[in-house]
């Protein structure tokens, strides 16, 4: 019994040790991708010779720029994917907490996920 | 926008995402100041670049310290229920109350917070000794005392969570700040954490670091829509913080926790400073 409950301990401590790790490579990627494709986006402007752009496109009208290489969409592409990691993370953070079973902390992740959501969809 | 300018307001925000990484912060109550005053940016434009660049500080500093154990994500995830309803409220009130009394408050708040950090030294003794007070049922509850690694002296500490409803009430003031205003909120967050609920400097620094990308988020995407993005600055914003962060949140890890404490309380007296003065020259255009 002793010997279960603590493999059950060391199984939860390298399941967080994992979403930590988890959760650091998805902050990270969200920025280095962001920056990626913010970069992309100047190499459009020094190649089209189009200005850089000053009115961001809404992400329901992104496919025709994104498709013929506009700067304005790869900008406002790179914007937009840097909004959106908190967003990933906080949905990270909610698998974790469903895993470990820890309900208190699923409501509060599900209640903070939902008003992003929110923000997003019906005042956005 | 000039290239000049572009230029320019990347190395600001290098400057406020090494700034912002070390402290705990967003660097929207520098950047927004600067881009008005500096580079003649309309407001509002300022405030979603400041919460963009604030979201960018966020997940490359975030990222670091929670890999190495800095953050504590209950009490961030705790915390955050407050500032996202709070922001989300914020960016809807919007212009709704007059400036005066944003700055009033803004500025008197800041220079509470100043003193108090001034005042409490915090030492590797003082950290020691949180970890045997008694906690609040609450906390217990909700799991939020944890533990750190101080890269400083190699030690494991831990710590308790005090006051815990109290430190939800002010983050959720720290969102309503976060959404009107366009900063991080981490200003407000940080002392709060540190000294209403006794976690220690670096942990409540991660941890606020790890907060304000989600307060901010909340937020953005209403000015997103709004079409108050601009793109150009927006790049600059993310790709000069995305550097700065690399440094201060190496900083911050080898830092002494007295010198960090130092240097938050510091930027809050000059903010403090700042924005009271804003209320006697109002000549000053924002």
């Amino acid at each position: 019994m002793q010997q279960r409950a603590s493999n059950l301990r060391r199984a939860v401590v390298a399941e967080v040790e994992d979403m930590n790790r988890l959760i650091y490579h998805v902050l990270r990627a969200g920025v280095v991708v962001s920056v990626a494709i913010l970069l992309f986006g100047f190499v459009l402007v020094a190649f089209t010779g189009r200005p850089i752009p000053e009115q961001s496109i809404s992400p329901r009208a992104l496919g025709r720029p994104l498709f013929t290489f506009t700067p304005e969409g790869y900008f406002s592409l790179g914007v937009l994917i840097l909004i959106f990691t908190p967003v990933v993370r906080v949905f990270l953070s909610l698998v974790s907490f469903v895993r470990e079973r820890d309900r208190q902390y699923v409501l509060m992740t599900a209640i903070v996920f939902a008003n992003l959501l929110v923000s997003l969809f019906l005042l956005a | 926008m000039s290239i000049a300018v572009l230029l320019i307001l990347a190395i600001a925000a290098f400057l406020a995402g090494l700034g912002g990484s070390y402290l705990g912060v967003g660097g929207g109550v520098f950047l927004i100041p600067f881009m008005t005053l500096a580079l003649s940016v309309n407001i509002k434009v300022a405030i979603a670049t400041s919460l963009i660049g604030v979201i960018a500080t966020s997940s490359g500093a975030a990222s670091v310290y929670v890999r190495d154990h800095l953050t504590n994500l209950r009490l961030a995830m705790f915390l955050e229920v407050a500032t996202t309803l709070g922001a989300i409220a914020g960016a809807l009130v919007g212009l709704g109350a007059p400036d005066f009394y944003l700055y009033l408050v803004f500025g008197v708040v800041v220079l509470y917070a100043a003193t108090t950090m001034v005042r409490v030294r915090e030492t590797a003794k003082e950290r020691a000794y949180r970890g045997g007070g008694k906690e609040s049922p609450f906390t217990k509850r909700l799991k939020l005392s944890s533990v750190y690694f101080d890269q400083e002296d190699q030690g494991v500490y831990r710590y308790r969570v005090e006051r815990p409803v109290t430190g939800f009430g002010v983050s959720a003031a720290a969102g309503l700040f976060s959404g009107l205003l366009g900063v991080g909120g981490g200003f407000i967050k940080v002392p709060a954490m540190n000294v209403l609920m006794r976690v220690p400097m670096k942990a409540a620094v991660a941890t606020s670091n790890f907060m304000i990308g989600v307060t901010a988020a909340a937020s953005a995407f209403l000015y997103y829509s709004r079409g108050l993005v601009d793109p150009g600055l927006a790049a600059m914003v993310i790709i000069g913080v995305f550097s700065g962060t690399y440094l201060g949140a190496r900083l911050l890890e080898h830092a002494k926790s007295s010198n960090v404490r130092f240097a938050f309380a510091l930027f809050l007296v000059i903010l403090g400073t700042a924005m009271l003065a804003r209320l006697f020259f109002p000549g000053v255009p924002l």
